[in-house]
């Protein structure tokens, strides 16, 4: 059963946003070098189903900021642009648009936490 | 490790005498009749409240594994906090009433 | 590292390297017209720069540096101004193989490339903030 727990799950999704914004600011940051390849944290939903597979250990090969049990895998996400003579394939606005992403999905959760976290202090209280 | 929001047992109705709080099964018998519709009304907010929590808890879930409409999300956890603080109002009364009561002198 | 902070590291290693970027195209624009000075003289060569992705080990991290800075090895194209004291014994002067048109467009992308990283900058650091702010308010 996947993290039924609400802070654990919130938690998780935590460590996996931070993990997709320090990618996707490495492909900002190499949006200019040549032969770099954009990269990208596989989706949310898959880490939830692997984490009730198994806790095995990593793949090796993976990229993956240490959470204890499962590192999130950062791979070379796909392609269908124009090939450049560079062979970079960051595209800024693409970039730009996840970031957004990360940044509401970041501000969900972190208000979420606090709403129940209020919500128990205010139950617990004498 | 804390526990899910639906783990606070509000669950049980306040003023029945399934061994639950016990806060006025004791006052309950000789003033049946005028505390049994207060007791019936208390208890049918709490199990409103542990519903709205819940819902809650289930749309947060939801939200964070990334698929829920933000403005439920919200409405649902405000919800949760206006009958959570109106329980926990009302459980302060309760209690505060129960030791009022205890200190008179008979 | 937590990977927020390594967020931070990269963007502000992508804030060095296009700011570098920026001083190699302003030295292009400023050294558009400078030519030898001796009759039959090599005038400016533009400078290109080029950079190069390194994995960062403590953070995990996919940070940007400047690989080199190079010379551009194309042809000095080549102007009729008898009066220069560069110009040879027919009167051509060679001039700096620096196309302005091409240098603003670079400083244009540069420009764009930093505001983005500095964009990462502003948001790793508000969720960090945001992270920190849960704690507080009891």
């Amino acid at each position: 059963m996947e993290p039924v727990n609400l802070f654990d799950l919130a938690s998780r999704q935590a460590d996996w946003l931070a993990v997709r914004q320090s990618a996707v600011a490495g492909n900002i940051a190499n949006a200019n070098t040549p032969g770099y390849t954009a990269n990208d944290v596989e989706p949310f939903e898959k880490v939830l189903d692997r984490a009730t597979v198994s806790l095995a250990a990593t793949q090796s090969g993976h990229l993956g900021f240490g959470v204890s049990d499962a590192a999130f895998a950062v791979k070379p996400q796909d392609y269908d642009g124009a090939i450049m003579p560079s062979r970079n394939t960051v595209v800024l606005e693409d970039e730009l648009m996840k970031a957004g992403e990360v940044r509401r999905s970041f501000e969900l959760n972190t208000a979420i936490v606090k709403a129940f976290h209020s919500m128990m202090m205010m139950a617990t209280k004498g | 490790m804390i526990g899910g929001i639906g783990a606070i047992h509000l669950s049980r109705p306040v003023g029945t005498s399934d061994g639950g709080t016990g806060l006025l099964s004791g006052g309950a018998a000789p003033a049946a009749d005028a505390s049994a519709s207060f007791a019936e009304a208390v208890s049918q907010a709490a199990s409103r409240t542990v519903d709205t929590l819940r819902n809650a808890e289930q749309v947060s879930i939801q939200a964070l594994k990334g698929d829920a409409d933000t403005r439920q999300v919200v409405d649902a956890v405000m919800s949760a906090q206006q009958a959570l603080q109106a329980a926990v109002a009302i459980r302060d009364k309760i209690v505060s009433a129960y030791l009022d009561v205890s200190r008179m002198s008979i | 590292m937590d990977a927020l902070t390594a967020a931070l590291k990269v963007a502000a290693s992508g804030l060095g390297a296009q700011s570098e970027r920026l001083r190699v195209v302003s030295e292009n624009l400023a050294n558009a017209q400078s030519t030898g000075t001796a009759p039959g003289a090599d005038p400016y060569r533009r400078k290109t720069i080029s950079f190069v992705a390194e994995l960062d080990r403590s953070s995990g991290g996919s940070l940007v540096e400047v690989n080199s800075i190079d010379r551009d090895p194309s042809p000095f194209p080549v102007e009729f101004q008898p009066g220069n004291e560069a110009a040879d014994d027919r009167g051509y002067v060679k001039m700096p193989n620096v196309n302005v048109l091409v240098e603003m467009a670079d400083m244009t992308e540069a420009n764009r490339s930093y505001e983005a990283n500095l964009q990462v900058i502003k948001q790793a650091r508000d969720l960090i903030s945001m992270t920190i702010d849960l704690m507080r308010n009891q």
